[in-house]
């Protein structure tokens, strides 16, 4: 029987092809919809996650009490061997060392006089170690205005506003001022390779990003860090995975008293991420929510429009002595593999092109002012496990519940009516 | 036309449950999008709002050194407020903030904070300013609640805060908390701490000095002052303005693909119409109707799926829009951390601007779609169809 | 280290002293601390220990001082440290880093920062005012400290540019020795405490060896200071207090 119709769906165009195709186009705008929605609310989570929160990041206790006053003194020691434990607790993950502090930096004239200062934060990170994916991750190469991206030790970039206030060049050496680990003041002198502009002010305003050994060596913080931030994998956030993660790993220190063990945090238990995490899971079903809705709406109607649509053809059946409830049954098995077909096809093709979106994305720098670092640059979308499903429900279900609806009128056709019918 | 209307409507309306579907989902898209751009008019509406209240009032004069992202010359950044705005001051019109840098100290920890001196009979913002008035032995102050719970602090506590006066003489002193207040505006809250401005002016011997001079009304012409920055409304929130439009972007493309939907079934069912009443497109030319006429026809007809769902939506809609801007949409979690001056509850507003380029907007989508179908009627032969031939 | 300023300041030593039968006035006392204090120069060499939240850490530091008003300091130890110089005149301040090669002026907000993360401030080591010029001294009689019989005196700005207020202070009254100070803010809060011990007698003066600086507003165990070597009225080239010599 399934056989008998499958043929006949696929000899006969006109039974098949139109309602496929509504069906394909709707699974297909669910499924990307879904995609692009749930990669619009995280971009903002990754951007930060990229930035400074990481998907979880460790600290010693003591430092995750102060995080907002970047207390280095605080920092993590003997990081290497953290960093194994890490990687041995947690194959999958990619973990990036990174400190961030802050001081001022001096300029100096020819003569190597203070020819202009300002207050400056930084952040040290892994840019020059041979496979390092921090420059990749933090997309410098994209916002880098002036110079060239650091290539040796003791090369620096600062903030394209910032270079402009204080007259710097690439090129030029640039004195760091600020206190070491333990509180001492400390002087480093740095290259400034180039510059970058970020898009947001306080940034703009003074900003200095160095290679984490540089960083170690001026603030004297050999083999430790302020913090050690952790990505999975697959690049994206999940929220239910990193209080996994964070839970099998603090329950290694559970019992140690000591204030500077270290301790992990997932990214929303940092700063105001909690909220965001929260609304953007939110919106994203919200959102969903309204897609699934206006998507079975559509495509129920577009079931009873198939339904109508072979009026004439039922009509026929009829007089040829088919029996009501076989034809209705058959419309309604139909309706079900046109629903799967175009299920399949709708999802494969939303799967697609979300896929293409999350690996590409989709550039809209031309559409602002200037590439900055705090904006994303791209459309994304982002493809989770409701992705191959969701588009289903309003592909099979809707498209049966319209043929069911339309199919109601076969009953009510008189046999006798039905030459008359097909006379005219 | 107005057959063509009523003709369309009789042909709508027997379509029973297929019209209504349709109406549905466009009436959806309808309340969606005004509802969404609604929120986001809200928050920008709102964003203003808190930052007017608490913050910049009608717009601000900043000491020329004053820069609130350089703690480092804060203690430098005040100066004598001019006299030609002593008036206004007196009036409540105007009024004078001193920023100190201070420390405080919770608990032994030291922490940086701002002293903000204020006026307690102040009157252009909502901050809890009378509570200033408290007559205790230490320094009555109140904080904003990002302040309280980054050094968990409570009102009733009484905390050692340190400063120095315009000579560098260290002076420190208990304060009391007097009162917690809560803004959706991190800047007004974290690491600043309120107290009396004369008493602020006279333990640091700047009497009659102020950093910040925020005025009422932000629509009167404001003169320049010498040694102060004019800081206009519209200048101190286009942050806000920006963070929107980036919002407004993605949204768009959110409501596009709703219409894009709701679009598929419109030309899905003008598709179905045409084939289906080819022997009415047939009899509509043969009474003398141009084919020109029987395209309009049905272009009608499926732009009237729009005005349907315009009725629809204020039926339905209506009452929702407007019982959501009276509620407002209260985010289902804690907002008090959230970075941007964002509030628990979104009060979404709609304008008429907003409303009308809705209707518009679904309307004449609405009406390409039904047009684009129907243009097959204009190749079609009348006899033929007449007949019912399928062409 | 230049830190040693305050004590330095502070630490009148006489051997000299005369022994007074009546009780002397508050401005004696302290003439007699301040009088005594300087030798017309000196070369210290002492350790700072800082203890901080995770640990105490240890700095040596050679310092060469001419009255109250010229300082050069160089750090011994530890090799990190090792090289800085401070080159303070009147009241100036600059700081030349070996690893920068650069002659950094501290001043405006950067006084304000600790020194090497100690309970000090750059302008807590600058201070030179003679005390007896910029306060009014009272005696508030007499105590027993740690053993030694004191004099309490109370001092109280003339002027109004000085960090602190108020002061009050503990000299040992048969040597003339600071044993305790205590500095207040205007309001009368009290700000920093300084505890001086273990005074031996050095070519001839009474000297403190140890010094304790404590932020009270802070918690911790403050920034203990240690005098190794103490040499008076020794012969220092005035070359020494430019800022050439800081690269030298």
């Amino acid at each position: 029987m399934i056989k008998f119709l499958i043929k006949g769906l696929i000899r006969d165009k006109s039974r098949s092809r139109l309602p496929i195709i509504v069906v394909t186009i709707g699974v297909f705008l669910t499924v990307w919809m879904q995609a692009y929605i749930t990669g619009f609310m995280g971009e903002t989570i990754e951007l930060n996650a990229r930035f400074t929160h990481g998907h979880v990041k460790v600290m010693t206790r003591a430092y995750a009490e102060e995080m907002n006053q970047l207390p280095n003194d605080l920092a993590l020691l003997e990081v290497s061997a953290l960093r194994e434990e890490l990687s041995l607790l947690f194959p999958g993950m990619e973990w990036a060392e990174r400190i961030q502090f802050g001081g001022l930096l001096d300029i100096p004239d020819e003569s190597g006089q203070t020819r202009a200062q300002g207050p400056a934060v930084g952040m040290g990170l892994d840019l020059l170690s041979e496979n390092t994916r921090e420059v990749k991750r933090l997309e410098f190469e994209r916002v880098l205005v002036r110079g060239s991206l650091p290539k040796e030790a003791g090369e620096v970039l600062i903030s394209e506003a910032f270079s402009q206030k204080m007259l710097v060049e690439p090129g030029e050496e640039i004195t760091f001022i600020g206190s070491s680990m333990n509180g001492s003041m400390i002087m480093h002198n740095f290259t400034v390779a180039g510059t970058l502009s970020f898009g947001v002010e306080t940034l703009d305003r003074g900003t200095l990003i160095a290679d984490i050994e540089d960083v170690r060596l001026a603030l004297d913080m050999q083999d430790a860090a302020g913090e050690i931030i952790g990505f999975f994998g697959d690049g994206f956030y999940d929220d239910e995975r990193a209080y996994d993660t964070i839970k099998a790993f603090n329950a290694g220190y559970k019992d140690d008293p000591d204030e500077y063990a270290p301790v992990m945090k997932t990214l929303s238990q940092q700063g105001s991420m909690a909220t965001y995490v929260q609304m953007a899971d939110i919106w994203a079903k919200y959102i969903s929510l309204i897609f699934i809705i206006a998507m079975g709406l559509v495509l129920w109607n577009a079931g009873l429009l198939g339904g109508l649509r072979r009026y004439g053809e039922v009509g026929i059946r009829l007089a040829m002595g088919e029996e009501k409830g076989h034809i209705y049954r058959s419309m309604i098995y139909e309706s079900i593999i046109i629903g799967i077909v175009g299920s399949v096809i709708g999802t494969a093709l939303g799967l697609l092109l979300a896929w293409y979106m999350e690996t590409h994305g989709i550039n809209i720098e031309g559409m602002m002012d200037g590439a900055s670092m705090m904006m994303p640059n791209a459309i994304r979308c982002r493809i989770t496990p409701p992705a191959f499903y969701l588009g289903f429900i309003p592909g099979v279900l809707s498209t049966v519940i319209g043929t069911a609806l339309s199919g109601i009128g076969i009953y009510k056709r008189q046999t006798a009516k039905l030459f008359k019918e097909l006379e005219a | 036309m107005l057959l063509a209307i009523k003709l369309a409507y009789r042909n709508l309306i027997g379509a029973g449950l297929r019209t209504w579907l349709n109406v549905l989902v466009l009436s959806f898209s309808f309340v969606v999008i005004i509802w969404i751009k609604g929120i986001m008019v809200g928050w920008d509406h709102q964003a203003k709002t808190d930052m007017t209240q608490y913050e910049i009032a009608g717009g601000q004069y900043w000491q020329e050194t004053y820069d609130p992202f350089d703690p480092l010359t804060l203690d430098i950044s005040h100066a004598l407020i001019p006299a030609e705005v002593m008036p206004e001051i007196e009036a409540g019109d105007m009024e004078p903030t001193l920023l100190i840098p201070g420390h405080i100290f919770p608990n032994g920890r030291m922490q940086g904070v701002t002293i903000r001196g204020i006026r307690s009979g102040q009157s252009i913002w909502k901050l809890p300013t009378e509570k200033l008035d408290t007559v205790v032995d230490a320094i009555p102050a109140f904080i904003g609640l990002l302040m309280a719970s980054s050094n968990k602090l409570e009102t009733g506590d009484l905390v050692t805060i340190r400063w120095r006066d315009a000579n560098g003489t260290f002076d420190a002193a208990e304060i009391l908390i007097v009162d917690i207040f809560s803004s959706n505006v991190p800047g007004v809250e974290a690491g600043q701490v309120y107290i009396p401005l004369e008493r602020l002016e006279e333990l640091t011997l700047l009497e009659g000095h102020a950093t910040i001079l925020s005025y009422r009304d932000p629509e009167a012409p404001r003169a320049e002052l010498t040694g102060w920055t004019l800081k206009p409304k519209e200048v101190l929130t286009r942050q806000v303005d920006e963070l929107i439009k980036t919002k407004s972007t993605a949204q768009t493309i959110l409501y596009g693909i709703l219409l894009l939907l709701a679009m598929l079934a419109i030309f899905d069912t003008q598709i179905l119409s045409i084939f289906r009443r080819q022997k009415e497109i047939g009899t509509y030319v043969a009474l003398g109707y141009t084919r020109r006429e029987v395209v309009g026809l049905f272009t009608v007809e499926g732009t009237m799926h729009a005005v349907l769902a315009a009725i629809a939506a204020s039926i339905y809609g209506l009452p929702i829009l407007y019982w959501q801007a009276k509620v407002g949409w209260t985010l289902p979690m804690d907002a008090s951390d959230f970075g941007m001056a964002m509030a628990q509850t979104l009060y979404p507003v709609y304008t008429i601007g907003l409303v009308i380029s809705t209707v518009l907007l679904v309307l004449i989508t609405t009406a390409v779609v039904s047009y684009l179908p129907s243009r097959k009627i204009a190749k079609m032969n009348p006899t033929e169809a007449l007949r019912g031939k399928l062409q | 280290m230049k830190k040693f300023k305050t004590a330095v300041l502070l630490l009148g030593l006489s051997l000299f002293a005369l022994t007074g039968m009546a009780q002397p006035t508050a401005n004696e006392i302290l003439d007699r601390v301040d009088r005594n204090m300087y030798s017309e120069n000196s070369i210290v060499e002492s350790s700072m220990t800082i203890h901080g939240r995770r640990g105490s850490r240890t700095m040596t530091v050679r310092t060469f001082a001419v009255g109250d008003r010229q300082a050069f300091s160089e750090y011994l130890s530890p090799p990190r440290e090792a090289g800085t110089k401070m080159l303070k005149l009147e009241n100036q301040l600059w700081i030349y880093s070996p690893a920068t090669d650069r002659i950094i002026q501290i001043s405006g907000h950067m006084l304000r920062q600790s020194v090497m993360g100690s309970d000090l401030s750059y302008e807590d080591m600058m201070e030179d005012h003679k005390l007896t010029d910029v306060y009014t001294a009272t005696l508030n009689g007499t105590e027993i400290i740690n053993g030694r019989p004191t004099y309490v005196l109370q001092l109280k700005a003339k002027a109004s540019d000085l960090a602190y207020d108020s002061r009050r202070i503990w000299i040992d009254s048969e040597r003339y020795v600071p044993l305790l100070e205590e500095l207040f803010a205007k309001s009368g809060q009290l700000l920093k405490r300084t505890t001086l011990s273990e005074v031996k007698q050095i070519e001839g003066r009474w000297y403190p060896t140890k010094m304790v600086f404590k932020d009270m507003l802070k918690q911790g165990d403050g920034t203990e200071f240690n005098v190794t070597s103490i040499q008076f009225n020794q012969d220092i080239p005035d070359h020494i207090f430019s800022k050439a010599s800081l690269r030298r």
